[in-house]
């Protein structure tokens, strides 16, 4: 029964067509490309606020140097979301609760940050391995312990918005299920269900959002501390 | 688990990152953002008189 639940997540091809590929490059129709007019439209010029606002938020504590990330990080948080948001309509395949995509985009962006702080400032990237104000008899744990927290970063990172998703997903099929089920036998606890199955739905739409922000506000944390 | 299936692991991460090198950072990169307008202020008005200077 576990197995079948977990079905879901199987990467759909209808008619020889992934449908992973439509459930990614579809979504960025939502998003015009900006004209070189003065004024855009209504759902343009959101966008941009959006953007801004977001970038502005993100940026604040980096230093200077990181603000090169920019690009990266803000189209990572469209990215993120977008895909997020969009797994949440029905009949639809997310493409984040795959391991494959998250690692992929946690593991290079977490790569890429570390080699940046090693080769622009090695003394410093290394510091951080050991915390200030540390007592001095507890450096050779702590450097080892730091290590370890340091190269299990990016597969929490991918793992994390994975498992959110996944789980999300799952609840939602599991409790849609119980109240169909129940809607013939026991009307009133199918209708508590019901409600319940709302409530998740909410949640999930806030996960969706959330877990994607702090994807890339992690990614700006492990950016400062290396730039 | 289906995720730790590895037979569509490379190319969905591979996919992924295609489209989105090559579709999302064109598009983000197209947003401008322009300063906001500064109000006028009195002063400004008075400060460069127009003078017809070739007369």
């Amino acid at each position: 029964m576990t197995l079948s639940l977990f079905d879901q997540f199987l990467s759909p091809v209808v008619c020889w067509i992934p449908l992973v590929a439509i459930a990614i490059i579809l979504p960025w129709i939502l998003f015009p490309s900006p004209t070189t007019r003065w004024l855009n439209n209504r759902s343009l010029t959101s966008q941009n606020w959006f953007l801004s606002q977001a970038t502005s938020q993100i940026f604040l504590p980096i230093n200077p140097p990181g603000h090169k990330w920019a690009l990266l990080l803000s189209s990572l948080l469209i990215f993120l979301t977008t895909m997020n948001t969009a797994g949440l309509l029905p009949y639809t395949f997310t493409p984040t609760s795959q391991l494959s995509i998250n690692m992929g985009l946690a593991g290079a962006l977490w790569m890429g940050v570390v080699i940046l702080g090693m080769r622009t400032q090695p003394t410093h990237s290394l510091g951080h391995l050991l915390p200030e104000g540390a007592p001095a008899l507890l450096t050779p744990i702590l450097v080892i312990i730091e290590t370890i927290s340091l190269f299990i970063r990016p597969i929490a990172l991918g793992v994390r918005l994975t498992a959110n998703l996944t789980a999300g997903h799952l609840l939602i099929q599991l409790t849609s299920t119980a109240t169909l089920a129940m809607l013939t036998i026991m009307p009133v606890t199918a209708i508590f269900t019901g409600i319940l199955l709302f409530l998740l739905a909410l949640l999930e739409a806030a996960v969706a959002l959330i877990q994607a922000y702090v994807f890339v506000l992690l990614l700006s944390l492990y950016l400062q501390e290396n730039v | 688990m289906p995720q730790l299936i590895p037979t569509p692991w490379l190319a969905l991460l591979i996919f992924s990152w295609t489209i989105f090198s090559a579709i999302v950072l064109p598009k983000m990169l197209k947003h401008s953002f322009p300063d906001n307008p500064t109000p006028r202020s009195k002063q400004d008005l008075h400060k460069n008189k127009w003078d017809w200077s070739w007369h």
